[in-house]
């Protein structure tokens, strides 16, 4: 536990000293990012080590003479560890250049601060032992990062997300507040081990109930409103930690509640996958339909939230129909898709940021061309896009594959787990494919083709700081992906077995399927350095010439008739209509001499659209009709807290 | 392994002179005598013979673009049984391996594609990301279907040896949805009538073809060379569902093998030939009707084990 220790503690003395130094701006921002750096290698180390060498790792202290605040490290936690500290790490590195205007000096400081609470206070969450400690991290972590959100507050509209983000993770905490009052209610304990003591009916509930709040803090559908707005208002690495591993702390208490539990009945687990394959495919579809890079990867992480789920979903299948391959084949591919989503998206978050921070907009349909003068960026988010995407030989198919695996095994089963199988297989191929046309979208607009707009040509790449971080997380992407024999047995390592039931899991069956994967992947190399030598042959000795893109015969092109990302997207979205309406605004040309027009399109996301409707008007008329209770009077208010006080003994 | 490997360069080697067929049949129903049936080499060797002119909107994704989808149809070559013989590879979850690598060969033809900022190549592109979606999805329902039959997720266990099922076996008739949403996808994938039209000349009715439309000289040749063996892997999966004999002798399922080719390559021909491209907004209903008949076909199935 020690090296764990020590590790919170530099992040959190980078944090603080960074207060302490904010008039030095270089300086300061070297110390916070020095202190935070080796606390998360330490941290990455020492969760390694505990993934490695499984056995519990406990700790407890006393706070307040009454509660103890206890700390436990088995698979599941080490494992979380492992991608909070390797994201956090990257990003803090990548702040260092990111960071960049010393004007704002003091508010950096500021958001090194809540940068290593939120680093720590995600470390805690995964390691805390009982509901207490839980929640008490679990409130740091929220709201250290909605100071994060509200980092630009000068801007209305980043003060609106950030409120938002504040509403929902509060309603989430409530709702986990309740089950873990359920929990207490009925085992009379504050540990998560004590869980599977209660009645079925007592536990269903409870996972349920978590399942909401957890949700909300994961992003799942309908759950996910504050992200797409969170996530463009905040930096772009606070946006790389948030939707890289953040989120996941929701994945990560849905996981631990339910092995706690013990809870096997089909019904949580076809909760979990319904929800996962509705945020799967209405996430990318939304995804489609934006216009801001960073709202667009904010619904990409609805979607991969998705994806897990459906993972975690048939693994629980799994469980409750007693077959343990589609079991741990599901566990397996979701927890690995935890660990790779943390590293694609927090490397495509980071490329967004590069790109937003040298050309100034964050509007896909002006950009165009980046590719030519930022080729690191570029080649690195190919590789993004292409894992993000779950197309071989890169780490997004490893899980996927994983996953597949699992519900083709459900496939063959009875008829529930058929009938969920074969939609969870079908979503999956959907996603697959609308990520695919997504993700070919923004780099096919923005960085490859010629600007659209004058405003928008990027300038070279500067500050080796953002580069570096994002040239290690593609090269993770590639590594994970050809050689995935580690990472699979890592995830294997994190499947909480003892909560399910089982023994021990046997590798011998998956290290073949990832042997399987890297011989496919080498293969693939082998043919496409073949095609590269016959293609050096062929050019050999040949004229090539130069010459400006085939017109179709028009003769006077301009970088404004290229497609746009809103076309490109249009017959896709068209096709999803009742899921995700379109909103357009175009006055009709008329006239021999039109005066100049406009085209304004706008997806609207359906949950949001409904939650105004169905939730959050209707609360606004009661809390108006309740206004005479909130009066001003100090006294009364007292009175209050006193009535309802001794109105609760009554129940007690 | 050595007459697996002879078998896969055949296959490449053979894939342009199966599409040649295609031609023929549509001259025939032309009434023109047709180019010969070896055009499509004298094709190739000519454009691996010219240079090439880049366009100045294009960096080296462009150049990827070509090798990478003539890469993923080669490898997907790999793992298919020719005419019942074991491929060079397989293993369990192949398939999703396949599929999943011809999305990387159409990623690349798509981002070479939107490489060249011509507002043509990227309705082209648009249509392409399009598509496939609706064909992924019945392609996986399929797939379902036959690791229901069989237990297993490898093209080897579907189509090599003695074939656990086909059109003349167990489970025949719901395979005949099967054959018909195969053939299909099949018509998608490879930007045939009545989904897209490779001999059209209007730039703003095509897919695939204006997708490619910079591209020249070698590049364009493994463009070429990529899409006959993509048509080739498709049409010989459709050719063992239709005679799925396994005879004991080698020379004998080559020439059943052949046969099936030549009745899907023809029938590829008769369609184009007989039919109109659809208009754009219809071809996802046309890709439905495959998902519908693929779905019918696996809880048919199911009914017949119970």
């Amino acid at each position: 536990m020690n090296s764990f220790t020590l590790s919170m503690a530099l992040i959190c003395c980078g944090g603080l000293a960074a207060l302490v130094f904010w008039r030095q701006f270089l300086f300061m921002k070297t110390i916070a990012v020095g202190f935070i750096s080796i606390g998360c290698v330490l941290g990455l180390i020492d969760a390694l080590t505990k993934l490695l060498h499984p056995g519990p790792y406990a700790v407890s202290l006393k706070y307040l003479n009454q509660f103890s605040l206890s700390f436990q490290i088995d698979g599941l936690s080490a494992f979380f560890l492992v991608s909070i500290y390797t994201v956090s790490l990257l990003a803090a590195i990548y702040s260092f250049h990111y960071l960049n205007d010393d004007q704002k000096a003091l508010r950096s400081a500021v958001s090194y601060l809540f940068f290593a609470l939120l680093i720590a206070s995600m470390a805690l969450v995964v390691t805390a032992a009982n509901l207490i400690t839980f929640m008490l991290a679990w409130e740091i972590m929220s709201l250290s990062s909605f100071f994060l959100v509200i980092y630009d507050y000068e801007s209305a509209e980043n003060r609106k997300a950030g409120y938002l983000y504040f509403v929902f993770s509060h309603v989430g905490a409530m709702f986990i507040l309740a089950a873990f009052g359920i929990f207490y209610g009925n085992t009379g304990s504050f540990m998560f081990t004590s869980g599977s003591t209660m009645p079925d009916s007592a536990k269903l509930a409870i996972l349920i109930l978590a399942f909401v709040g957890f949700g909300s803090k994961a992003g799942v559908f309908p759950f996910h409103v504050w992200l797409p707005h969170a996530h463009p208002a905040a930096p772009s690495h606070i946006s790389a930690v948030m939707s890289g591993v953040m989120i996941k702390t929701g994945i990560y208490g849905i996981v631990r509640l339910y092995a706690s539990l013990g809870l096997h009945t089909p019904l949580f687990g076809e909760i979990v996958l319904a929800a996962g394959m509705i945020s799967g495919i209405l996430g990318v579809v939304y995804a489609l339909g934006q216009h801001d890079i960073k709202r667009l990867l904010a619904y990409h992480s609805v979607e991969n939230i998705g994806i897990i789920l459906i993972g975690i979903g048939i693994g629980m299948l799994g469980v409750s129909f007693g077959n343990p391959i589609m079991a741990v084949l599901g566990f397996a591919g979701g927890l690995l898709h935890v660990l790779n989503h943390s590293i694609f998206k927090s490397l495509l978050f980071m490329g967004a940021g590069v790109v937003i921070q040298k050309t100034g907009t964050r509007t896909i349909d002006v950009l165009g061309g980046v590719l030519k003068n930022m080729k690191i960026t570029g080649i690195t988010f190919l590789v993004g896009s292409l894992a993000i995407s779950g197309l071989p030989p890169f780490n997004g198919f490893v899980s996927e594959f994983f996953i597949y695996l699992g519900g083709f095994k459900g496939a063959a089963l009875d008829r529930t787990a058929f009938v969920m199988s074969i939609m969870a297989i079908v979503s999956l191929a959907l996603i697959g494919g609308l990520a695919l046309a997504c993700f070919t979208k923004v780099f096919g607009v923005v960085f490859q083709g010629e600007p659209r707009h004058a405003d928008a040509i990027a300038g070279d790449e500067k500050g080796p700081t953002m580069l570096l971080p994002m040239l290690v997380l593609a090269g993770l992407c590639f590594i994970i992906g050809v050689f995935p024999r580690l990472f699979i047995y890592l995830a294997l390592k994190a499947i909480p077995i003892s909560g399910l039931g089982y023994g021990h899991v046997p590798m011998e069956p998956f290290m073949t399927m990832t042997a399987n994967i890297t011989l496919a992947a080498t293969v693939f190399f082998v043919i496409l350095a073949g095609i590269f030598a016959l293609r050096l042959v062929f050019y050999k000795d040949k004229t090539i010439g130069s010459a400006g893109t085939w017109g179709c015969g028009f003769t006077q092109p301009t970088a404004k008739m290229q497609y746009t990302g809103t076309s490109y997207a249009a017959s896709i979205l068209a096709f999803f209509r009742p899921a995700a309406p379109l909103q357009e605004d175009h006055p009709a040309i008329s006239g021999r001499f039109p005066a100049k027009t406009h085209y304004h399109s706008h997806v609207d996301d359906i949950a949001e659209r409904h939650m105004m409707r169905v939730v959050v008007s209707p609360v606004l008329w009661l809390f108006d009709r309740l206004r005479w209770i909130q009066h001003g009077d100090i006294h009364l208010y007292i009175g209050y807290i006193l009535l309802a006080i001794v109105v609760l003994l009554f129940f007690i | 392994m050595i007459k697996s490997l002879l078998f896969w360069a055949l296959a490449v080697f053979l894939a342009p002179f199966f599409s040649a067929l295609i031609l023929k049949v549509k001259a025939f129903f032309g009434g023109k005598k047709g180019p010969p049936l070896l055009i499509n080499y004298y094709t190739l060797l000519k454009l691996f013979n010219k240079g090439s002119v880049y366009s100045t909107s294009t960096t080296f994704i462009f150049k990827l673009g070509p090798m990478v989808s003539l890469c993923s149809a080669v490898t997907a070559l790999l793992f298919l049984p020719f005419a019942g013989h074991t491929p060079v590879f397989s293993f369990n979850g192949d398939l999703l391996f396949i599929l999943y690598l011809l999305g990387l060969g159409r990623f690349f033809t798509i981002a070479a594609a939107m490489d060249t900022a011509s507002p043509f190549e990227g309705m082209g592109a648009a249509r392409e990301a399009y598509f496939p979606i609706i064909c992924e999805a019945t392609l996986f329902m399929i797939l379902i279907l036959f690791y229901v039959l069989t237990g297993e997720l490898s093209l080897a266990a579907y189509f090599s040896g003695s074939q656990p099922f086909g059109l003349w076996q167990v489970a025949g008739s719901p395979m005949l949805f099967v054959v018909i949403a195969l053939f299909i996808i099949l018509l998608a994938e490879n930007s045939r009538v009545p989904v897209d039209d490779p001999a059209t000349h209007l730039e703003l009715t095509m897919i695939h073809e204006v997708m490619v439309l910079d591209h020249s000289g070698p590049d364009f040749g493994f463009i070429e060379l990529g899409s006959f063996c993509k048509l080739f892997f498709y049409a010989s999966i459709v050719a063992r569902l239709i005679v799925p004999f396994e005879t004991g002798y080698l020379a004998l399922n080559l020439c059943l093998f052949t046969a099936g080719l030549i009745v899907v390559y023809i029938a590829v021909g008769v369609m184009e030939s007989v039919v109109a491209r659809y208009r754009m907004d219809r071809v996802p209903k046309f890709l439905l009707t495959s998902f519908a008949l693929a779905f019918f076909a696996t809880v048919i199935t199911l009914e017949f084990i119970k």
